[in-house]
């Protein structure tokens, strides 16, 4: 079709502004991916129902407080608790008795989880699909030079660089941080050290699947809260996480942004085969870097 | 090498075993002998992932891309071409081999979980030109009534063919698996650093187990078609990939037979506990679950003791 | 070695309880396979839930021919190999009379082309390929529900009243988004000459975020655009358009938009002034037939019928007057009875073609709006486009076979 027909420069300036905001949700689920991958080392596939059942999870709680905007802010808070929850549970119970061994099988591991998470989503909630309404104060969108900008996209923009903020003063700010980094590269020594890598370990798989469970819910209300939502992001998630790098904070960022921005820049160069331009970018990244655009964990 | 297929004493086990596979269409009903054709492909299949998983310890992510591409190979040369429609046999696998080639020259230079991730990328673009290409492919809709050879139609017919074809290929790949050049792969897949310090082109003899391992997913994919009739995108999807991987590692995937077991159990499953509860994905995962608890080693690890254990990753 | 043997037989048992669970063989059975699992299930539970109503009904009053009408149901998970292998097992295994099914269009092609084989009529009750009745019909197999073809004719004859001259075209990148936009364009191209393609966007399905989509479109300034997204993309689009007011900028046709299943969930939120096609509103027409319809299906499911529910309840109608008419279980009395039988429905009457074995059904045409009185948009200013009109004639099916 046209070939860059409508590349205007406010148009360009709109995309890679809903590009950004596209990338908060990549980078929140990847981040989490990237510090369970990182630090444990599980390869965790069921990532992806963590973030589904954190939508509907938000759904349900802001369904309880009526949808006012005050409900939609709890439920942002109580339904990543909920996936942490569910998560320590896991990890707890199963997981831990699962670290020596080896990563196929812990994916396999994982993989189940994904098919039990998935029918329990179905049993629970149904199959019906639900839609979350965005409270009146972030509906509707502002005018940018002409084109309509989401006022819902403008708090996922905001909402991004906190997390991004949180994460990094967590992970180099504070004790449990340090001693994750520590514990990826080592973590015979950290043991040796004297310190309980085990609990550490759930520490950070909790914090990583609450991420999802963020991610989740902020998506709620832009989407379908539909089974299948597993499925689409798990793969984003995963090659993000493998151009920037195992357990790398920073690494999810970039790689989120390289994904979020040529997906919705290339809509607008050339609608017809936008969907390939994130691919294409992957290979491209993995030719030069075979290894992750930033440093890996291992 | 010779433990790896139940020891030299366990033939008195095949044999019979093989005997019986034949003698069965006589006495099971005709779903069953359906569902174990469709066994016999997927098992096909699973073997071949395990050539490069099991045997040559690569992440191989993806290999349902092959699997599918021989598939759509075989109908497009079937409904298409003007061909006779047996040549389809030969062809279409040595289009998965090809495509194996290519995918292979470009993921081989990176490892483990890079080059998985690398091949699921390339393998998912593979996908969405199969999956938008309408005019050629079909597009989403796939397509159907493929012909297929009279001595193949039929589900008896299929049944027989699909487990002759199989035993074939399997034997084919277990001589592989135990040649000199199957030895110097596993070599690989143990100590890669030793291997190329004593002069092996690793590189090169993994790209030769890539390319030989698309060659075997084809004809499953072949296998496929004679029985069903019909291709369609979710063959190359993804989530098949993760299937075939899981049917793998739940027979065990260090031993020869173990991915045919594996395929039997999944598909089995699916279909009878289908029939009693549309919720059959939990019963799968719970399944997974226990065995991976209980049976790390995979279902036939139960019988056969590891000799030898595989290098933990990385 | 011991384990080894135990292992087997365990496998064997697995095998052999499929062997017979058939029940009082006179039944007359049914078999569905559909996806009832993600976003589908909303639309095909209401044809089962609907099928299973009339069923329930016409088995108390004695069933058909003596008989008593039984059907069991598989998910095919959206899955074509699973939904074909669950087929090939209600025929192989449960015997089942009759098939029906599926809301995605590759399997019902590939039952489709099962049943031309085994010889077993199958209804498709929501895929709307039109290969299904069109140049992949055959004897064995019908349709309930409406196909791109049609939804196009009914689009275009709507659309063509309207004053828009310039058009864009968006939609999900698979063969139905392709299909309703050609069926769409080609027939309002036909009916008014002088409209106008500016251009087109396709995006995949399941597309997490329109608006870069949304603004690509403002960007070009058409008169109005004509959205072919299939049911997983209706909602979500709907609910961007409404965030980034773009049905206050632009009118925008959508098939589907005025249904049920794509309205109520987005409750008052919804955007207003989408033009939609739907085969069925539970409140139009406001005729006893569907009134009552409508509070027998309240009363069982608590919840109002939405589109599926009538495919659900056609394909009851059809197979049950069908039998009756023939007189005798048997397929090809069966097949011969169905073709030109007409039913009451509803909607109307509603007859099924012989020469393709396709229904016909009317669509119905309208705006989306607030409404006192529900908590959902409904459709307003509904504009009946009856069947006759919309399908293609004999002669072009029988073309498209060859």
């Amino acid at each position: 079709m046209e070939f860059a027909a409508n590349v205007t420069f406010s148009a360009l300036v709109q995309q890679i502004l809903v590009g950004l905001s596209r990338t908060t949700i990549l980078f929140i689920v990847s981040s989490g991916l990237s510090l369970v991958l990182g630090v444990l080392r599980i390869p965790n596939v069921a990532h992806g129902s963590l973030y589904m059942i954190g939508a509907f999870l938000t759904y349900t709680v802001s369904n309880l407080f009526g949808h006012t905007l005050a409900g939609f802010f709890i439920a942002l808070l109580i339904a990543p608790l909920g996936v942490a929850l569910i998560s320590f549970l896991v990890e707890r119970c199963l997981f831990c008795h699962l670290y020596e061994r080896e990563h196929l099988m812990l994916l396999l591991f994982t993989f189940a989880f994904t098919l039990v998470f998935g029918d329990m989503v179905k049993l629970i909630w149904g199959s019906d699909y639900r839609s979350l309404t965005v409270p009146a104060f972030l509906q509707g969108s502002f005018s940018i030079q002409g084109f309509p900008f989401p006022r819902y996209n403008l708090f996922l923009l905001i909402v991004g660089p906190l997390v991004a903020l949180g994460l990094w003063l967590l992970t180099n700010h504070t004790k449990i941080g340090k001693i994750a980094r520590a514990a990826a590269v080592d973590r015979e020594m950290v043991g040796a050290v004297g310190i309980n890598v085990s609990w550490v370990f759930a520490a950070v798989f909790v914090i990583g699947c609450y991420l999802a469970g963020l991610g989740g819910a902020l998506v709620a209300p832009t989407q379908n809260i539909t089974q299948g939502m597993d499925h689409s992001i798990i793969i984003e998630a995963f090659l993000i996480v493998i151009i920037g790098g195992l357990g790398n904070i920073w690494g999810a960022l970039l790689g989120a942004l390289i994904f979020g921005l040529t997906d919705s820049i290339g809509i607008l160069i050339w609608p017809q085969f936008a969907i390939v331009f994130p691919y294409v970018a992957v290979v491209v990244v993995l030719f030069f870097r075979p290894r992750g655009i930033l440093k890996s964990t291992w | 090498m010779s433990a790896a297929l139940f020891g030299n004493k366990k033939m008195v086990l095949i044999i019979p075993l093989v005997a019986v596979l034949y003698i069965l269409p006589q006495f099971l009903p005709r779903f069953q002998i359906y569902l174990m054709a469709l066994i016999f492909a997927t098992g096909l299949l699973a073997t071949s992932l395990n050539l490069v998983l099991g045997f040559g310890g690569m992440y191989q992510f993806h290999h349902a891309v092959f699997y599918g591409f021989g598939a759509y190979a075989f109908a497009l040369l079937a409904v298409k071409s003007g061909l006779p429609v047996w040549l389809g046999y030969f062809l279409a696998p040595v289009c998965s081999a090809i495509l194996g080639l290519v995918l292979g020259l470009l993921t081989i230079r990176l490892s483990k979980l890079y080059f998985g991730m690398l091949q699921i990328s390339l393998g998912s673009l593979v996908w969405a030109i199969i999956y938008r290409w309408y005019d050629f492919t079909g597009g989403d809709d796939g397509i159907h009534g493929i012909p297929v050879p009279s001595i193949c139609e039929g589900s008896a017919n299929a049944y027989y063919f699909n487990l002759s074809v199989a035993i074939f290929a399997l034997i084919l790949m277990y001589l592989i698996v135990n040649s000199p050049f199957g030895r110097t792969f596993q070599g690989i897949r143990d100590n890669p650093e030793r291997c190329s310090a004593i002069g092996v082109n690793v590189k090169r003899h993994q790209l030769v187990g890539l390319t030989l391992a698309a060659f075997f997913a084809g004809v499953a994919g072949t296998l496929f078609v004679t029985v069903e009739g019909s291709v369609f995108p979710d063959l190359l999807f993804w989530t098949l990939s993760l299937e075939i991987l899981i049917m793998c590692l739940l027979g065990g995937w260090f031993i020869f037979l173990g991915p045919m077991l594996g395929a039997g159990i999944i598909v089995a499953l699916r279909s009878i506990v289908g029939i009693y509860t549309e919720y059959w994905t939990l019963v799968l995962g719970i399944v997974l679950m226990l065995l991976i608890f209980f049976l790390p080693e995979g279902v036939l690890g139960l019988f056969v003791k590891k000799h030898r254990s595989p290098k933990p990753i990385p | 070695m011991k384990k080894a043997i135990w292992f087997s037989l365990a496998l064997v048992l697995v095998f052999s309880p499929m062997v017979n669970s058939a029940q009082a063989a006179k039944a007359i059975k049914i078999g569905i396979v559909d996806c009832y699992s993600g976003p589908p299930a909303t639309y095909t539970n209401d044809v089962r839930d609907a099928f299973k109503l009339e069923v329930d009904k016409i088995n108390a009053t004695g069933g058909i021919l003596g008989r008593k009408i039984d059907f069991t149901t598989r998910d095919s998970k959206f899955k074509v190999d699973i939904g074909l292998s669950a087929a090939k097992e209600l025929i192989y295994r449960e015997n089942v009379d009759i098939l029906m099914g599926t809301i995605n269009s590759a399997l019902a092609l590939a039952i489709s082309d099962l049943v031309k084989k085994e010889k077993i009529p199958f209804f498709a009750t929501f895929s709307k390929s039109a290969k299904i009745t069109g140049e992949k019909g055959h004897r064995y197999v019908f349709s309930i529900t409406e196909n791109t073809a049609l939804a196009g004719k009914a689009g275009a004859a709507g659309l063509a009243k309207r004053p828009f001259k310039k058009y864009w075209i968006a939609g999900d990148d698979y063969e139905y988004g392709h299909a309703l936009a050609d069926g769409v364009w080609t027939n309002l191209k036909q009916l008014r000459p002088d409209v106008e393609l500016l251009g087109q966007s396709w995006w995949k399905v399941g597309e997490p975020d329109f608006t870069p989509y949304i603004t690509a479109i403002l960007s070009a300034k058409p008169d109005a655009v004509i959205i072919a997204t299939g049911g997983r993309d209706c909602v979500p689009f709907l609910k961007a358009a409404k965030a980034t007011g773009f049905n206050e900028r632009v009118p925008f046709f959508m098939h589907t938009a005025t249904e049920l299943s794509t309205l109520k969930p987005l409750g008052l939120d919804g955007p207003e002034g989408v033009i939609g096609t739907s085969n069925y509103f539970f409140y139009f027409p406001e005729s006893d037939a569907n009134k009552q319809f409508v509070a027998d299906f309240k009363k069982a499911y608590n919840r109002e019928p939405a589109v599926g529910a009538v495919y659900g309840l056609l394909t009851a109608k059809f197979i049950a007057q069908a039998y009756q008419k023939a007189g005798k279980v048997n397929t090809n009395a069966f097949i011969n009875a169905v073709e030109d039988l007409t039913v009451d429905s509803p909607i109307g009457t509603v007859t099924m073609r012989a020469c393709d074995h396709q229904a016909t059904l009317p669509m119905f045409m309208g705006v989306t709006k607030k409404v006192a009185g529900y908590d959902f948009l409904t459709a307003t200013d509904i504009v009946t486009i009856p069947g006759s009109e919309v399908m293609p004639s004999c002669e072009e099916i029988a073309a498209s076979r060859k």
